[in-house]
């Protein structure tokens, strides 16, 4: 996307609070956006005018005065008046959870209750703005695991644990790609050891055609389907267009060799506990 | 040479312990812990040095490290003061009078945005606003449902008033007079700290010029007709809220201190005839040593600038008096009954700093504010501080910890290179209109809210330890209906009154205010008991003033 997302926040009524609007801009500015502030005792006829004249593609309100329930709506009959009620607005403050279903009704997209870390919001508005880029945009996190492809598990065990002193995570069995793995901890990530369980398996048939050796390395990612989706639509190949049970809880991919010079990737999303 | 400077004190101190405790008797004849082991008034080193003489020395003496009173809490407990107000004068004085019944021993009146910012209710600007965060005051009538059955001479009144200080205080006055309380007797403070509004609070209304002006008048005023009344109370407590740590609390509070200082000076005021009347008002969070540090390091760093940079002679100009309240930005909306510990802690901290007054927040206040039931709490936990703890038993119980010690003049050191850095700017307030401070604090609230997300700060239930809870704890509400109520009881006001009178003492005003050498409070004490409106007194000043519209 070339165009930054544009974000207004805006304090409607007296209060004069400010230090979380003034943190939310700062953390949003921080993940790329712009955002114009509006400073405080803004009217909601005020707000709206600045949200058009700066073309944002969304408004976040603050108040911690309990003046929402009046306000909040009034921005977004504000914005209707102008025409201009395909701005999403989004709120924050001290604001009772009981209040939350009303401002919603009201036409409020989203209200963030105290505590909320900034991330999340960042990450909200980014969907909100563009549902299909959000989070396909943000690079994979780090490398999972580096899956090397081994006759049997236990010849090697000895280089991994004993010569080099890693750490043995576990061992599991994936019924669904026919192989046993092993997982040994190397700093922020693991080198997976494969070994085939049949024949059927296809780490017995690489090892077949090319031997033992590295087989894949595998990216630490969120939101796999939606990722996926948007690969599939920019046409790279895919082994698996839908994701699939990985080891440990994870949800896996397969990008075909032919998307990187013939190497394996896997995609892999770990849920969280 | 220390050890006789030491013995010197010792005896000045003994005399004054007598003289105090004549006046207040301690509030037993001996103290003892649950073991009967004797409770002395005050513990000392063994080995008194020139620098325990020198810094420390002894409570009620400069420069007051270890407190304020000869005796402290021995003698009287702090002022526990909850800060209340919502809704309509006559709901608010149902909660007053309720709280003085439970043992409150001050009130503290909160007041609605609209009031705060100088307009009436039926003003379009108030929309929505009407007694939410307190009480709506619209004119006089207002203030004497307020405080109808309250004598005034009985009770000491807070007020969290600043733009339009002047205006509540007249209203103050005149309900006074209406109970034959003569203005000599009225006790109480005025928040009346408009620099912090610049920097973090917000309800300013005119730029800073004139309000330093209104401020000198009301020092002035007062000095010679309220005598008992503190006329200010510099307020670090919305500079933390707004984010700041507790080093910058300190010092940007002091800086504005100064600032008044240097505006009553000068306008004409000696130092002695309005400091005594200058109080200070601190936050308390959850850092446990820092926050006791802080106020120790506070009064001694205050007593110093006062006698040695402004030469005050009167012990009482030297002498920092402050309110506590509890921080609310430390409350988390996630399991709520975990504030109850935040506030015990922070309420301790306080205690342990000498405070002369307290808020203790309610749990609830990271939703809405606060039930009946959550202030009673809140109450409740100063009082177990206060009777069952044993800490008020003797003065200062920390004194003499190293770590305390060092805490102490390590935040001083700190604090005294931000105030030679405000002064560069050439004072607290061009620091403000430079934006110094305000970028300072922003930038620690911002750095606090990374260290948060990171989890390198853990706060219990929010970013750890959380639970799955259903979040509907029963909380207060303010009716709607009120804001289309007290539009129709300031409307009624208007109708009622004598329209010439009140326009005759609102052009005096308006003349007045031309004047800059005119003291304005006479002239809005007239209006005030014309019934002019809060909205229509601030309204002449802004068309003469001007408005402040922000950075």
């Amino acid at each position: 996307m070339d165009r930054k997302i544009r974000v207004l926040i805006a304090k409607p009524g007296l209060d004069g609070h400010d230090r979380g609007a003034l943190v939310i801009a700062q953390a949003l500015r921080d993940h790329g956006m712009e955002v114009i502030y509006t400073g405080l005792r803004q009217s909601p006829g005020q707000i709206a005018q600045a949200a058009i004249q700066e073309d944002v593609d969304v408004i976040g309100l603050s108040s911690l005065s309990g003046a929402h329930r009046t306000l909040f709506p009034k921005v977004i009959s504000a914005l209707k008046e102008q025409n201009a009620e395909d701005i999403p607005v989004i709120g924050g403050g001290v604001i009772p959870y009981e209040d939350i279903p009303y401002l919603e009704e009201q036409g409020i997209q989203k209200v963030f209750t105290p505590g909320t870390p900034t991330e999340v919001i960042a990450q909200y508005i980014k969907q909100l703005v563009d549902p299909s880029a959000s989070d396909v945009t943000e690079p994979p996190e780090k490398i999972a695991h580096i899956g090397i492809a081994v006759k049997n598990i236990d010849d090697v065990m000895s280089f991994y644990h004993d010569l080099l002193g890693l750490k043995l995570k576990g061992f599991e069995e994936v019924p669904s790609e026919g192989v046993k793995v092993a997982f040994f901890e190397i700093g922020e990530t693991s080198i997976e050891l494969l070994e085939p369980l049949n024949e059927e398996s296809p780490i017995h048939k690489y090892i077949e055609k090319r031997g033992e050796g590295i087989h894949h390395i595998a990216l630490e990612v969120k939101d796999i389907e939606d990722r996926l989706k948007h690969y599939k639509d920019q046409d790279v190949p895919l082994i698996h267009e839908t994701p699939k049970d990985g080891a440990h809880n994870s949800k896996i991919a397969f990008l075909h060799p032919k998307a990187a010079n013939g190497v394996l990737y896997e995609l892999c999303e770990h849920k969280e506990e | 040479m220390g050890q006789e400077k030491f013995e010197n004190q010792k005896k000045q101190w003994e005399q004054e312990v007598e003289k105090a405790t004549a006046r207040f008797p301690e509030r037993k004849g001996s103290f003892h812990t649950s073991s009967d082991i004797s409770v002395e008034r005050l513990y000392l080193p063994e080995n008194p040095d020139e620098n325990y003489a020198e810094n420390l020395g002894f409570p009620g003496q400069y420069p007051y490290t270890r407190g304020i009173q000869p005796t402290m809490y021995r003698s009287r407990f702090w002022t526990m003061r909850q800060y209340a107000g919502f809704g309509s004068a006559k709901e608010t004085n149902k909660r007053f009078r309720y709280l003085l019944e439970q043992g409150q021993t001050g009130l503290s009146v909160a007041f609605d945005l609209p009031t705060q910012i100088g307009y009436d209710s039926d003003d379009p600007m108030a929309e929505g606003e009407v007694g939410k965060v307190g009480v709506a005051i619209d004119s006089l009538k207002d203030m004497e449902d307020l405080f109808d059955s309250i004598p005034l001479d009985q009770v000491s009144t807070s007020m969290t008033i600043n733009a339009p200080a002047s205006v509540l205080l007249a209203m103050y006055i005149a309900v006074g007079e209406k109970q034959g309380v003569p203005k000599e007797k009225l006790t109480g403070t005025i928040q009346n700290d408009i620099l912090k509004e610049y920097i973090a609070r917000g309800t300013y209304i005119f730029p800073p010029k004139p309000s330093m002006r209104l401020i000198t008048n009301i020092f002035e005023y007062c000095q010679q007709h309220v005598p008992k009344f503190n006329t200010i109370s510099i307020s670090g407590y919305h500079i933390r809220e707004a984010g700041s740590t507790a080093v910058q609390e300190v010092a940007f509070t002091l800086a504005n201190g100064m600032a008044y200082v240097d505006a009553a000076l000068e306008s004409g005021l000696k130092v002695d005839q309005f400091a005594p009347r200058l109080a200070f008002f601190f936050n308390a969070h959850n850092n446990f040593f820092e926050e006791i540090a802080k106020f120790r390091a506070a009064r001694r760093i205050w007593a110093k600038i006062m006698k040695e940079h402004y030469g005050a002679e009167n012990p009482k100009s030297w002498k920092l008096r402050f309110h506590t309240q509890t921080g609310g930005s430390t409350l988390t909306a996630q399991q709520p009954d975990n504030n109850i510990v935040r506030v015990t802690l922070q309420a301790l901290a306080a205690v342990l700093g000498g405070t002369q007054s307290l808020h203790t927040n309610s749990r609830d206040e990271a939703l809405a504010l606060p039930t009946e039931e959550s202030a009673r709490i809140a109450l409740r936990t100063q009082q177990i501080i206060a009777h069952e703890s044993g800490v008020a038993d003797t003065v200062d119980p920390l004194g003499g910890s190293y770590y305390i010690e060092e805490l102490t003049n390590q935040i001083e050191k700190e604090v005294e290179a931000y105030i030679e850095k405000i002064k560069e700017f050439g004072g607290a307030v061009q620091a403000i209109e430079e934006g110094y401070m305000q970028r300072e604090i922003h930038q620690s609230a911002y750095e606090a809210q990374k260290r948060i997300e990171s989890k390198e700060d853990i706060v219990v239930g929010m970013n750890e330890f959380q639970v799955d809870e259903e979040l509907n704890a029963e909380l207060l509400r303010v009716d709607e209906q009120l804001e289309y109520d007290q539009k129709k009881n300031v409307q009624n006001v208007r109708n009622t009154r004598d329209e010439s009178k009140v326009n005759d003492k609102l052009n005096s005003l308006r003349n007045a205010a031309r004047d800059e050498k005119e003291n304005l409070m006479p002239h809005i004490l007239e209006a005030v008991k014309a019934y002019a409106t809060v909205g229509e007194i601030c309204n002449v000043l802004r068309e003469e003033f001007g408005e402040y519209t922000g950075m």
